[in-house]
């Protein structure tokens, strides 16, 4: 905590410079980020639309509309299994690399570099060479399974970050601790299990967090892959807003935004919640 | 204390700045001015909107009003979906001179016609036009807003030729009814009698509008718009249900739930299927894969309604321009004369460059436009309004009926999701209170 006290002898004076030097800064913050924020509310309690000048609050019949209508449960739904589908396999699969590279042999750091490629890829670019690999093959056309296939391109792409993380955090576990476990008599597999993994934790909740998130906000790979088909079963919420903003009707647009916010805040603070808790046995 | 005012002095001008950016003064439609075609005009600078397929359209027409005139024209493209990108850039405040717009009602309500386009009112080349396409679109609320350059498109049958001939079929189909059991009789013979593209969607949409040709020229988009006749009554929901039930017959591609438009061209040029209900843009697709020797040899075309030969008109983008109001009186009445130049001095050599059908009664049409196009064109005079030309809004009618065809939407539910959907949008567009 600094304290600001002048004057006060032997204390060290922080104060070098007079706080309205900050305002700027807090001029930025607030129309760049605080605003936007605030009229992502406001625009969904009026008709904003492409068709009139005038916008008018509306109160609640935005959120009203839409709750009658079964496009945007669908939409939240498809876009929850997705994400739960992109966490769960980006994970494994970032988890399986981590513990195959481990070890630091030219191979491995030459197959990591390949596995992090997709990474810095167009997420625009991966989900049209996808669409062009898997056509004619009948897997973006399944109204069950291609949510699936379309999760999988997602956490192909981001799985070398996660690998990255996890190999951090493998990286990180003190030598004494299984260099103890081994003298203890615990076979390479309990040590794995009991000793190392717990240590992950911290890492186990970022990649969880952004894998699951992120894809709570994606749009590019599945707009690229599938473009919300077949018969919209891979609609998720932000290519449905995206819809309905090319129609003209920005409120409703905004709205769904709203709804979007909201739950990726509800759903991100109990997550976070539950995988800290993981943590405190560190 | 000062900080928090400061805060909220802020704030509050963030909010007051809160109201459409697009919004102009509503002017009166009063006289609108028109200068010479040729008319020097030094030091101005036009832009013009186009998409990917309408960005070659006034090239020609362009580099000659740049010679004549002296103002420079730049032809901008718009990437697609280029209605979406057009809507999202004006709402924002960013406008060009000119722009391809589809000239519908509903269209021109969703780009905000009253406040952001010039009326067009008394342009000097509307006597020159075929009456019977003079006021065939382009109009709100009896205020023209669009200038259409070409012959707008119709939702009509293409067919092949070929598989006609070769099934000793020598007419084509008179009504609606007679095309099934034509296609009833191809499928006997072992040919698809129809190709639909479930993948791309769009083009679904044409055979419930082709079924409901008859109902709209008694009125039904009319009724439909002012709340009296809905998407859900038993006329609309028959041609929605008679489609889904042709489909499951087997009257169409067996990969009608993957195909898409390039599939459509190419089945219908080799003959894998007999029958396409289509618009121009698809002849385009044709354009591109064969020239006009061979698709005048092979591809046909005939409008369809239930009571006969009726097409469903439905122009498009690249048919027609709109002028919008940019505030600058100078370079609005160089958007206004560029339409003068190319609707008059420069007409001929515009349909002649781009090989189109003529609309102006004292200009032929070229003699390379394919006869399927003349066919097209001259169905245009008996046609009736699409549901793009005459709703006041353009549910996704289409969508619904794609995943009616994947299966997981029945045609009732078709129906309720694309009257739910016009509701909607009507109301926001200030129709339907």
């Amino acid at each position: 905590m600094t304290t600001f006290t002048t004057g006060a002898p032997g204390a060290i004076s922080r104060r070098t410079h007079p706080l309205w030097f900050l305002v700027p800064a807090y001029v930025l913050l607030l129309v760049f980020f605080f605003l936007p924020t605030v009229f992502n509310f406001v625009y969904a309690f009026t008709d904003w639309s492409g068709f009139k000048a005038a916008i008018n609050p509306v109160g609640l019949d935005n959120f009203v509309q839409l709750t009658s209508d079964g496009t945007l449960f669908r939409s939240l739904r498809i876009t929850i299994v997705y994400a739960v589908l992109v966490a769960v396999f980006q994970n494994l699969f970032g988890f399986g690399l981590a513990v195959l590279l481990e070890r630091d042999t030219v191979v491995n750091r030459i197959a990591r570099v390949f596995f992090l490629v997709p990474v810095l890829m167009s997420a625009l670019a991966v989900g049209y060479i996808f669409q062009a690999l898997l056509k004619g093959t009948g897997w973006l056309a399944d109204t069950t399974w291609t949510i699936v296939v379309v999760a999988l391109i997602h956490a192909w792409k981001w799985m070398g970050l996660s690998m990255l993380i996890y190999l951090a955090g493998l990286k990180t576990i003190p030598l004494d601790v299984t260099e103890a476990a081994h003298i203890d008599g615990a076979s390479q597999w309990r040590t794995f299990w009991s000793v190392r993994v717990p240590f992950l934790a911290p890492a186990v909740t970022f990649n969880v967090a952004t894998a699951l998130l992120g894809s709570m906000n994606g749009f590019d790979i599945v707009q690229a892959t599938t473009g919300g088909g077949p018969a919209r079963t891979t609609e998720i919420l932000n290519i449905f807003i995206y819809r309905t903003f090319g129609q003209g009707l920005f409120a409703q647009a905004t709205t769904m935004s709203l709804v979007l916010f909201l739950l990726v805040a509800l759903m991100a603070f109990p997550v976070i919640h539950v995988l800290r808790r993981r943590e405190e046995i560190l | 204390m000062k900080r928090w005012i400061a805060i909220g002095a802020a704030l509050t001008l963030g909010l007051a700045a809160c109201s459409d950016p697009s919004a102009a003064p509503e002017t009166a439609s009063g006289t609108v001015t028109w200068a010479d075609p040729t008319a020097k005009l030094d030091g101005v600078k036009l832009t013009i909107w186009a998409a990917q397929n309408s960005n070659t359209v006034p090239k020609s027409v362009v580099d000659a009003f740049q010679q004549a005139t002296g103002a420079t024209v730049d032809v901008v493209t718009v990437p697609d979906p280029y209605e979406q990108s057009v809507q999202t850039k004006v709402a924002t405040g960013d406008k060009p001179d000119l722009a391809f717009w589809q000239p519908t009602a509903s269209m021109l309500t969703a780009i905000n016609a009253r406040t952001n386009l010039q009326p067009l009112t008394d342009a000097p080349w509307l006597p020159s036009l075929d009456p019977a396409l003079k006021d065939i679109t382009g109009l709100l609320d009896g205020t023209r807003y669009a200038a259409l350059v070409t012959s707008p498109a119709v939702e009509g049958v293409y067919y092949n030729k070929e598989v006609f001939a070769a099934q000793g079929i020598t007419a084509t189909p008179k009504s609606f009814d007679e095309m099934i059991t034509l296609a009833r009789s191809l499928k006997a013979k072992g040919v698809t009698p129809f190709h639909e593209m479930g993948a791309d969607r769009w083009a679904t949409q044409w055979w419930v509008q082709v079924q409901l040709a008859d109902a709209a020229k008694a009125g039904l988009w009319d009724r439909i718009n002012s709340g009296q006749a809905k998407f859900t009554d038993p006329d609309v929901v028959k041609a929605i249900e008679t489609y889904d039930g042709l489909i499951k017959e087997g009257l169409f591609n067996s990969d009608i739930k993957t195909a898409k438009f390039e599939d459509q061209g190419t089945a219908l040029l080799d003959g894998k299927a007999a029958m396409v209900v289509q618009v121009n843009s698809f002849f385009g697709q044709l354009q591109a894969k064969a020239d006009t020797a061979t698709l005048d040899e092979k591809i046909g075309f005939f409008p369809i309604s239930p009571s006969g030969n009726v097409g469903t008109f439905i122009p498009d983008q690249s048919n027609a321009l709109v002028a919008f109001k940019t505030g600058d009186a100078k370079r609005e009445a160089a958007a206004r004369q560029l339409l003068a130049y190319w609707m008059g001095p420069g007409y001929q050599a515009f349909v002649t460059d781009r090989n189109t059908v003529s609309l102006e009664t004292a200009v032929p049409s070229p003699a390379g436009v394919p006869k399927a196009l003349l066919d097209v064109h001259a169905s245009l005079p008996t046609a009736v309004g699409s549901m793009q030309a005459l709703a006041v809004a353009n549910p996704d009618l289409y969508i619904n009926l794609a995943d009616m065809i994947a299966g997981t939407m029945t045609p009732q539910q078709v129906a309720t999701a694309t009257q739910d959907q016009f509701v909607q949008l009507a109301k926001a567009a200030g129709y339907l209170k």
